[in-house]
């Protein structure tokens, strides 16, 4: 379970004014916000890189402290550019590292072959690899923590609608399996789409909750221009 | 740790221009070491021809006077090593002249195939790793911590603080075992090749290693701190340059500028000639004056005048040029002893002062040698007065002994060293620690 309490935050053009809220296990929560610099600033406090004024962050009962993640807790940034991670090796060896550091390559294996990865992507450097292998490969690291909890940061934005697809799997197997998910967005017809609860952040504070069927019987466009506009 | 040394092997040499850069690095340094050993060879071949001139030369004096005013030549040889370093070095190729004049000169000859031997900057085995070493360390230094997006990637799976460390470490640890490789491979191919190093010769070359790769590692950590400064944006790139042109050029020029300033408080070595000069000529104006008043003097009591002012010339003029000589070699000294601690403040500055000494051609080999040429000459004088007045003057016996006229000089490991050497360490632990706190302060924002 992955839950939001009062979280208090001034920051330059960012801020969030008593943020509470609470996703239960296999549960996907969509949080959508206009601003993607606003998503941004919202999952690095989240995954405990940028320090909340006030409040309290904690994933199945455990408080975040900094970015000692506990081990319930798997964090998918929105990665636009593979140069970001360009370690000058190839992916299978960049994941041969990460293994080493205790990240079960079953768990890999088994997102990457849903998402239909070919083997011989594992011997092009990381910076060669297609955007969408890229993030196929990502999320497959992502995802091999054993971690119950799910932060997502618009990771499909701009992505092929076959990934998109691959991914809606993925996070729907997660979900099956009892994990609470929390995605950070901007688009509303996709968080309709996969989402059980809908909120709109706007100016920092929640402005509504709607549970995802109930959305498709709202006015989406009214929704939009009310809080996302 | 296995596992970051297996990574970070992959990344720096599995990486094509990296594999590019390191392989031009080897082929230069090779290549510089090679024609070092050309040259070496070529100077004992010409230190072959050199002693059986000087040999000769003396066969042809017909008197003592003859050989004084002619004298002989004293050569300078370099270390072996100096192969390493041959344009690293403060001297080049130089020689004296020991005769009876007063001014003691030091030349270098740009006769037949020498015109063609001076090459530029950092055209040696030494210069290599410093220009293009140095150049390469800061770019790998820049690369290290790829970005912050994935630092938060990495801070996910792994403290910040042991993943900087250990990729730190593992890095410096390939890349200063390829340098200590690349230097112990040519040292020990230029042996194969017939050269034989001294105990204390390998010392000083294990030493100089030493030295390069914590060098390097200053490099490597200083690029690391300048991405982490400008926050990895794309400007790294002018200041990687302005960072290089400073610490390779820049630094190590307003050091020679500043002891070439320093040295202006030496008196002109002119003036000290013109002071011997005047020491000598005083006497000769009294041998001269003498002549004049003792017109009708015999030539057998004028002989035995002459020898008294031999005599007295050295037991006076001689001691006194002799002493303003070596005074004022001793204030070179005090110049020298200042740029050295001067050239201590910082790691580039001060390789430039341990590869001069190194070489054998550096500023303390060039005291030793004016010493050596004093100390000659002192002996010469005496010998000459000696066999010209007291002597018999039908054959001229060689003063050359056991090839005397060759100065070998050493290569010598600066006092300072040691001192220098932790000057670097503190600098690359400054860089190292300081890089550590801005990027923790990057990664997490407050």
């Amino acid at each position: 379970m992955i839950a939001l309490k009062n979280l208090n935050l001034e920051k330059g053009d960012f801020y969030l004014s008593g943020l509470s809220l609470e996703v239960a296990a296999g549960e996907i929560y969509f949080l959508l916000n206009r601003l993607d610099q606003d998503n941004d600033f919202l999952f690095r406090i989240l995954s405990g890189f940028q320090a909340a004024g006030s409040g309290e962050i904690s994933y199945d009962g455990l408080r975040l402290l900094g970015a000692v993640h506990p081990q319930t807790a798997v964090f998918i940034e929105r990665v636009n550019d593979r140069a970001d991670f360009d370690t000058e090796v190839r992916l299978g060896q960049w994941l041969d590292f990460l293994c080493a550091q205790g990240l079960g390559r079953e768990n890999i294996y088994k997102t990457l072959l849903v998402g239909n990865f070919h083997e011989r992507q594992l011997k092009k450097m990381v910076r060669d690899l297609a955007p969408e292998t890229f993030k196929l490969a990502y999320l497959a690291i992502c995802l091999a923590d054993e971690g119950a909890n799910v932060v997502v940061n618009d990771f499909i934005k701009g992505a092929e609608k076959s990934f998109e697809l691959k991914f809606n799997k993925l996070l729907l197997q997660k979900k099956a399996a009892g994990g609470s998910i929390l995605f950070l967005g901007s688009d509303i017809f996709y968080a309709s789409e996969i989402a059980d609860r809908v909120g709109f952040l706007k100016n920092g504070r929640l402005m509504f909750e709607a549970a995802a069927a109930d959305l498709k019987e709202m006015d989406i466009k009214d929704l939009y221009l009310k809080f996302l506009n | 740790m296995y596992a970051f040394l297996r990574f970070e092997r992959r990344r720096l040499f599995g990486e094509k221009k990296n594999l590019i850069f390191l392989g031009f690095i080897s082929l230069f340094s090779a290549y510089f070491v090679w024609s070092g050993l050309n040259e070496y060879r070529q100077f004992q071949a010409e230190k072959k021809i050199f002693i059986r001139f000087e040999k000769e030369k003396i066969g042809q004096f017909v008197s003592y006077a003859q050989y004084g005013g002619f004298g002989f030549r004293l050569l300078y040889e370099a270390s072996p090593l100096n192969l390493f370093f041959v344009n690293s070095s403060v001297l080049q190729d130089v020689e004296s002249n020991i005769d009876s004049l007063e001014a003691i000169r030091v030349e270098s000859s740009f006769k037949g195939n020498k015109l063609f031997l001076k090459r530029g900057y950092f055209k040696d085995f030494a210069g290599i790793p410093f220009i293009f070493g140095s150049l390469f360390m800061l770019y790998l230094g820049h690369l290290a911590l790829v970005s912050p997006a994935y630092l938060r990637f990495m801070t996910g799976r792994m403290a910040l603080k042991k993943y900087y460390a250990l990729t730190t470490a593992a890095r410096l640890f390939w890349l200063d075992l390829f340098f200590v490789v690349l230097g112990l491979g040519l040292f020990f191919l230029v042996q194969l090749g017939g050269l034989a190093f001294s105990g204390s010769e390998r010392a000083i070359f294990f030493l100089y290693l030493l030295f390069l790769v914590l060098l390097l590692n200053f490099f490597y950590l200083l690029g690391q701190l300048t991405t982490i400064l400008v926050r990895f944006r794309k400007i790294f790139f002018f200041w990687f340059f302005i960072i290089w042109f400073i610490c390779i050029f820049l630094l190590p020029e307003s050091n020679r500028i500043s002891v070439f300033n320093k040295s202006r408080v030496l008196e002109s070595a002119e003036k000290v000639n013109l002071e011997k000069f005047r020491t000598l000529m005083a006497l000769e104006k009294k041998f001269s004056d003498y002549l004049k008043m003792n017109a009708a003097t015999p030539l057998n009591q004028l002989r035995q005048m002459q020898k008294k002012f031999a005599v007295q010339f050295i037991n006076s003029s001689f001691l006194l040029n002799t002493s303003l000589e070596t005074k004022y070699l001793r204030d070179v000294e005090k110049v020298i002893a200042g740029h050295e601690r001067q050239s201590v403040l910082f790691p580039t500055t001060f390789y430039h002062f341990f590869t001069g000494e190194a070489s054998g051609k550096g500023y303390y080999g060039y005291l030793d040698f004016m010493d050596y040429i004093i100390r000659l000459r002192n002996r010469f004088m005496q010998f000459y007065l000696k066999n010209r007045y007291e002597g018999n003057e039908a054959t001229v016996e060689s003063f050359v002994k056991n090839n005397e006229n060759i100065f070998r000089s050493h290569s010598r490991l600066p006092k300072t060293f040691w001192l220098g050497l932790l000057v670097t360490v503190f600098y690359g632990a400054v860089f190292l620690v300081l890089a550590y706190w801005l990027l923790r302060r990057q990664v997490f924002l407050p």
